[in-house]
């Protein structure tokens, strides 16, 4: 099993029909252009610059670059890898302004701490290492109130994250960028991508079962 | 007596994420889906990892008023 996620065939750009209508000037496109990313856009800036004004300007200059560029944009990339891209190298080089330290240059010695608290596991005995308090079997929320809720509440996790846990669970699991596609635009390895990947999913995997929990849905 | 290699919740939990990823080599793969195949606590937890990552990809996440606002009309302004 490798790669999960949606699944999405090669090549194929979900923005194309957008793009084509933003190259005629066309208002509703970029609107729904600027939903779908600049969230997204502003917390990876966020991780490379000193302010969250600083992280807007970033914004701005990527989304301007891209309207200047789409002329020439020759769509061997989907929209969204060149975009990130952009803001990416935006983000890096105003922070080296800044004289900022980057975001990937190092991974902290408390990243060695385990994604699940390990009271949760036994302690002793044959059933060393198994579950003592397994996550609850209750279904996932499937009406939609609740999905939109966990949404914010998963997002809002994704906020308290350290930067370069944000950065890479923002761009795979948020906005479905693939490992190579990520490892390649923020200059890290494969390894280092999954050990902070790791850590954020388990995170945010630990929000969402209190959500599940609080919200009793058992 | 040789000691079997074998996979606790405690280690399928540390190694979720680079299964996922298509990290590990076969026989590290085999444990893992072995262990999945005897533990439905570990399964609740993939599945819970799962629906965490469908979440994530659905959940809206619109662009902060002002900022969306200064955005079109900068598109306004380029198409002048």
């Amino acid at each position: 099993m490798v790669n999960e996620g949606e699944p999405r065939p090669e090549g194929i750009d979900e923005d194309a029909s957008l793009v084509r209508a933003l190259r005629s000037g066309d208002e509703a496109a970029f609107a729904t252009l600027i939903d779908r990313y600049s969230a997204t856009m502003l917390r990876v800036a966020r991780g490379y610059v000193a302010t969250h004004e600083a992280a807007e300007d970033v914004v701005q200059e990527t989304w301007l670059g891209v309207l200047r560029g789409l002329e020439t944009f020759e769509e061997r990339s989907t929209l969204k890898t060149w975009l990130f891209r952009i803001l990416v190298n935006r983000a890096r080089t105003r922070g080296e302004r800044e004289s900022r330290t980057r975001p990937f240059s190092a991974l902290s010695g408390a990243d060695a701490e385990p994604v699940v608290d390990p009271d949760r596991f036994e302690a002793t005995g044959r059933w060393a290492g198994f579950w003592s308090t397994p996550p609850p079997s209750n279904s996932i929320p499937e009406q939609r109130v609740l999905a939109l809720e966990a949404g914010m509440l998963l997002i809002a996790a994704i906020e308290q994250l350290p930067p370069n846990q944000q950065i890479v669970i923002s761009l795979r699991d948020v906005q479905g960028l693939d490992s190579t596609e990520v490892c390649d635009m923020l200059e890290i390895s494969e390894g280092n991508q999954r050990v902070l990947l790791h850590r954020a999913r388990g995170k945010v995997r630990a929000a969402f079962e209190r959500y599940i929990d609080a919200r009793d849905l058992s | 007596m040789t000691l079997q290699p074998t996979v606790r919740c405690v280690e399928f939990v540390a190694d979720v994420t680079n299964w996922m990823e298509g990290a590990l080599d076969a026989d590290q793969r085999s444990l893992i889906e072995e262990h999945l195949s005897i533990c439905p606590d570990c399964v609740r937890y993939l599945d819970q990892l799962r629906a965490a990552l469908a979440v994530m990809r659905a959940a809206p996440d619109p662009a902060p008023g002002p900022l969306r606002e200064a955005l079109l009309a900068a598109l306004r302004d380029s198409h002048r």
